[in-house]
């Protein structure tokens, strides 16, 4: 029978690392033998099933490693070949429980240590927002920062319920909202409704008729443009100009108040609306762009100088000693987070930022570029006219070509919906019932 | 002989040692009596009919147990004496 199954032939590279391990928490001692018969010891050893490894032969004396008990039990076998052993380190864990409490700010370090990880870990450290388009993160962070949420909070302060809810309500276009905490990070799930919608002093609302909260004064369209009416039709409300109409920035198209007649036509009362109209107004605009054709330029000197950085929280340190030795220069770089694991995130930061070098050249754009960036600019111009659902019915471009500078000069008429709605201010006709009654009165009479 | 027409393991009932070689590196040695001599050029074991000698270069016993013995070291014989 083997004394160390363990020591099995094939199982032991598999078993070497559990048999370190298990020796190290048995403990063990690794000795200097000498003496008369070394060899004879070992046998006995053997023998007396006592397992001692790594033996090596320095010449006259041996030093091998034995388990702490096998190391008592050695005593016999010492005396009886006459063989002398010393104790040259002790190993493993009933010697090292002993000498940690000797090292008591080690002990108390380790605790700390162990303590401040339980602490942070009660804390928000990160915010993740996932799911969301239209909103961005910086919106959503600053709502959560104004209902208390934020990082370096307590975990148990979060109520989930209550947040999700709340989110759903602050925003009409998210429609589920989830909140899970991972670790010491805070996830923010949403779903954003896929047609956004538009709160009532948008363009769209426009169209939408009566608005539920519509003060009763009714609402008026009025001409947001000096121009030509070019095409109206009037939905709700009285109309106050015609196609064709020269119109001036302010004044009055589509009344949101609509009277009502008596039988003579004078207005007995009115009846207050939201004035609805598609009304389109054509005006003229001329643009002018202006370009140098000297431009300053940066040019890299190809110095660059690496910063080290360190953060925590919101404050910012450069780890690199000095100043930056250049006159002019750009900043690079970028920051990291210090993640413990996956979802535990310290408000501690580090980067690199790189300031290099450049000085400032005078040139001159050629005339092909020029062109470019005249065209560029048109293009630019166009876009945005694009955006606004502006359309051009005439245009007339010049690019005058100076020495130094280029100048685009647009004239163009243009028809856009400018418009825009203000509240109705016609006075309701006080008293109409009793000034009709009295006025029958008399022509009784 | 009796032990081959029964078909028993031959090392167990004869007691001879078995030593496995892996390349020159480590050898690995069963059913060996004793120890005779230890050092870095040579390693003398005991068997039962014959000694094992292994001579080589930073010889060392891995460690051994009553059964089996490993050694480390860079092997350059093994002999029977």
């Amino acid at each position: 029978m083997k004394a160390y199954g363990i020591y099995d032939h094939q199982s032991e590279r598999h078993g070497s690392d559990m048999l370190h391990w298990m020796q190290y928490v048995k403990g063990y001692v690794s000795i200097k033998v000498w003496g008369y018969s070394t060899e004879r010891f070992l046998n006995l050893c053997g023998n007396h099933d006592i397992l001692v490894w790594d033996i090596e032969n320095h010449g006259d004396y041996y030093t091998m490693k034995v388990s702490v008990k096998g190391f008592f039990a050695l005593k016999t076998l010492l005396k009886k070949t006459g063989t002398r052993a010393s104790v040259l380190e002790r190993h493993g864990l009933p010697f090292f429980v002993p000498k940690i409490r000797r090292r008591k700010i080690f002990a108390a370090g380790l605790i700390l240590c162990l303590f401040f990880w339980l602490f942070t870990a009660r804390y928000i450290w990160d915010i993740q927002i996932e799911g969301n388009y239209s909103l961005t993160d910086d919106i959503l962070l600053d709502y959560l920062e104004s209902q208390g949420i934020h990082t370096a909070m307590e975990k148990e302060n979060v109520q989930i319920e209550k947040l999700e809810m709340q989110l759903r309500e602050e925003y009409d276009m998210i429609t589920w909202a989830s909140l899970k905490i991972e670790g010491t990070t805070l996830i923010i799930q949403i779903r954003e409704n896929e047609v956004p919608e538009y709160d009532s002093s948008g363009q769209s609302s426009l169209n939408d008729g009566e608005h539920a909260d519509s003060p009763a004064g009714g609402k008026d369209i009025v001409a947001a443009k000096d121009g030509v009416i070019v095409y109206m039709i009037t939905r709700k409300g009285t109309p106050e100009v015609a196609v064709g109409d020269t119109v001036e920035k302010g004044q009055l198209l589509v009344s949101g108040a609509v009277p009502v007649y008596n039988d003579d036509t004078t207005v007995r009362k009115y009846q207050y609306y939201e004035a609805d109209a598609d009304i389109l107004i054509a005006y003229d605009k001329s643009l002018f762009v202006e370009k140098q054709t000297v431009y300053q330029d940066k040019e890299y000197s190809g110095r660059e100088k690496k910063i080290l950085l360190f953060g925590f929280q919101d404050k910012e340190w450069n780890l690199s000693a000095g100043k930056i030795p250049y006159e002019i220069y750009d900043i690079s770089g970028e920051k990291k987070q210090v993640q413990l694991l996956d979802h535990l995130s310290l408000p501690v930061f580090y980067g690199t930022k790189y300031a290099k070098e450049y000085t400032l050249v005078e040139k001159e754009h050629t005339e092909e570029e020029m062109q470019q960036i005249m065209q560029a600019e048109w293009d630019k111009i166009l876009q945005t006219l694009e955006e606004k659902g502006v359309q051009i019915t005439r245009k007339n471009v010049t690019i005058n070509k100076g020495n130094d500078k280029w100048i685009l000069n647009i004239k163009m008429q243009l028809v856009e919906e400018a418009v825009s709605i203000v509240n109705n201010t016609t006075q309701q006709i006080p008293d109409v019932e009793n000034e009709a009654e009295s006025e029958t009165e008399v022509s009784e009479e | 002989m009796i032990v081959e027409s029964l078909k028993l393991p031959k090392d167990s009932m004869l007691g001879d040692a078995i030593v496995t070689v892996t390349g020159n590196r480590e050898a690995f040695i069963e059913n060996y009596k004793g120890i005779i001599e230890y050092t870095k050029e040579s390693i003398v074991l005991q068997g039962k009919n014959c000694k094992i000698c292994f001579q080589g270069k930073q010889l060392s016993i891995d460690y051994y147990t009553n059964e089996d013995m490993k050694i480390g070291g860079n092997i350059e014989s093994v002999r029977y004496l």
